[in-house]
């Protein structure tokens, strides 16, 4: 758990004795973490059985709503979080990571259960990415096979506190120029990261060195 | 007619938001400060609102949840070995683990270069754990059991959320809280099998 005041938090400004009770100082930062962590909306999507477990989260008896996450909008511009919930398979990733190009930032992405943070059991399947933060930046990763709703609830408290400890000043989307959008990886014989692509061609351009002789065998021991 | 099911539905809402204020002019600030209103919000009986307010107030797991498992060890105050190991290292849970995120490095004696039935060390890669139970249940020394605790969260998974035996290791008297009847059960079917070997010796 974080510190509940951060340095952020505190502007450390000296009020005056006889101002104490009128006074409260606050920073921008906290104002603006404030209003963001508590209105985060999911985007509304599933992968596989973690998704069955965010939908009884988000029911009567869980209620993301006590946090401002009720709201799960189908349309990625409307999105402040994408919960990878499920097994990432290779045909599904590019659909995600274009998904999350299309996010308005600040953006954020928590990978719900073993298979979306490391393949879980199919972590070594032809046919499944092991853990979307192959791809892309992973905020919280909630353990759990999966995750019971409160352990989901859990992740949103640990996001909310990551969101409130960002300082307006350093967070990358208000820095100059645009933000590179994270290349949608091609589906082919296997999955292709185009962010490797210079180090996929130089190796296929490599010749293969050929293998080396083994080692001289001993003379065979007579008798 | 059109309509008559949007209005039945939209109904059961309203019968459930007048009958949590029923329920609060019923209970008072009980329904919400005591374990008794907690346990009736819970119940079949309950009409109004029933929602967990999570992070101060949980639903109880059951015994037999199972999350990410933990080592036991003995407690601090026992008598001759205190925080031995239970695990011995014979790597069962290792080779019974579907998802295979269990890593055993064993100890060596220095002297000597045999090996010890001790772990050097343990890591469970609980972002790959599937919460399956084979590791506890295979485990012929008690030594694995599934842990209650689900609050695992965090921002990295690499230097977090790979357990080493220091965060693994939980002592048995935090398996008897979590279990009390498995673990009075298990410890009752170890001095049978005690009391069995002595028995044998003796012949």
């Amino acid at each position: 758990m974080a510190d509940p005041t951060p340095a952020i938090h505190n502007p450390d400004y000296p009020i005056p004795e006889e101002l104490r009770n009128n006074i409260a100082i606050t920073t921008l930062d906290r104002i603006y973490n404030w209003s963001r962590a508590k209105s985060v909306w999911p985007m509304l999507f599933g992968l596989a059985c973690c998704a069955i477990e965010m939908i009884a989260t988000a029911a009567a008896r869980y209620d993301p709503s006590r946090f401002g996450m009720e709201v799960m909008r189908p349309s990625p511009r409307q999105c402040d979080l994408m919960i990878v919930s499920g097994t990432v398979t290779k045909k599904m990733v590019p659909q995600i990571v274009r998904l999350y190009n299309q996010m308005a930032e600040p953006r954020y992405v928590l990978a719900m259960g073993a298979c979306a943070s490391g393949g879980g059991p199919f972590k070594e399947g032809y046919n499944v990415v092991d853990g979307i933060d192959k791809f892309l930046p992973v905020d919280v990763y909630v353990p759990g096979c999966p995750p019971t709703p409160q352990a989901l609830l859990h992740g949103f408290i640990t996001l909310h506190e990551k969101i409130e400890s960002q300082s307006i000043t350093t967070v990358p989307w208000y820095r100059k120029g645009e933000s590179e959008a994270i290349p949608v990886p091609i589906l082919g014989p296997d999955l292709i990261d185009l962010r490797q692509a210079s180090l996929i061609n130089y190796m296929s351009t490599q010749t293969p060195e050929p293998p080396q002789p083994a080692a001289a065998a001993e003379e065979p021991v007579a008798g | 007619m059109y309509g008559v099911g949007i209005l039945k539905g939209l109904g059961i809402t309203l019968k459930h938001f007048v009958d949590t204020y029923v329920d609060d002019f019923k209970w008072g600030i009980r329904r919400y400060t005591s374990d008794e209103g907690f346990t009736a919000r819970q119940g079949l009986e309950t009409e109004g609102l029933f929602t967990v307010q999570y992070p101060e107030e949980k639903i109880a797991v059951p015994e037999r949840f199972r999350f990410v498992p933990f080592l036991v060890v003995n407690d601090q105050d026992h008598a001759t070995e205190p925080d031995a190991d239970w695990c011995t290292s014979c790597g069962i849970c290792a080779k019974v683990c579907p998802p295979q995120c269990i890593w055993i490095i064993r100890s060596t004696d220095p002297d000597t270069g045999r090996p010890v039935p001790q772990p050097k060390d343990f890591f469970i890669d609980i972002d790959i754990c599937m919460n399956c139970g084979f590791c506890a249940e295979f485990c012929p020394f008690d030594a694995i059991k599934m842990d209650h605790d689900y609050e695992l969260s965090d921002y990295d998974r690499t230097s977090t959320h790979i357990y080493n035996h220091a965060k693994l290791a939980k002592p048995l008297s935090y398996w008897q809280m979590i279990a009390p009847s498995r673990a009075e059960q298990e410890r009752l079917s170890r001095e049978a099998d005690e009391a069995a070997k002595a028995a044998r010796k003796r012949k």
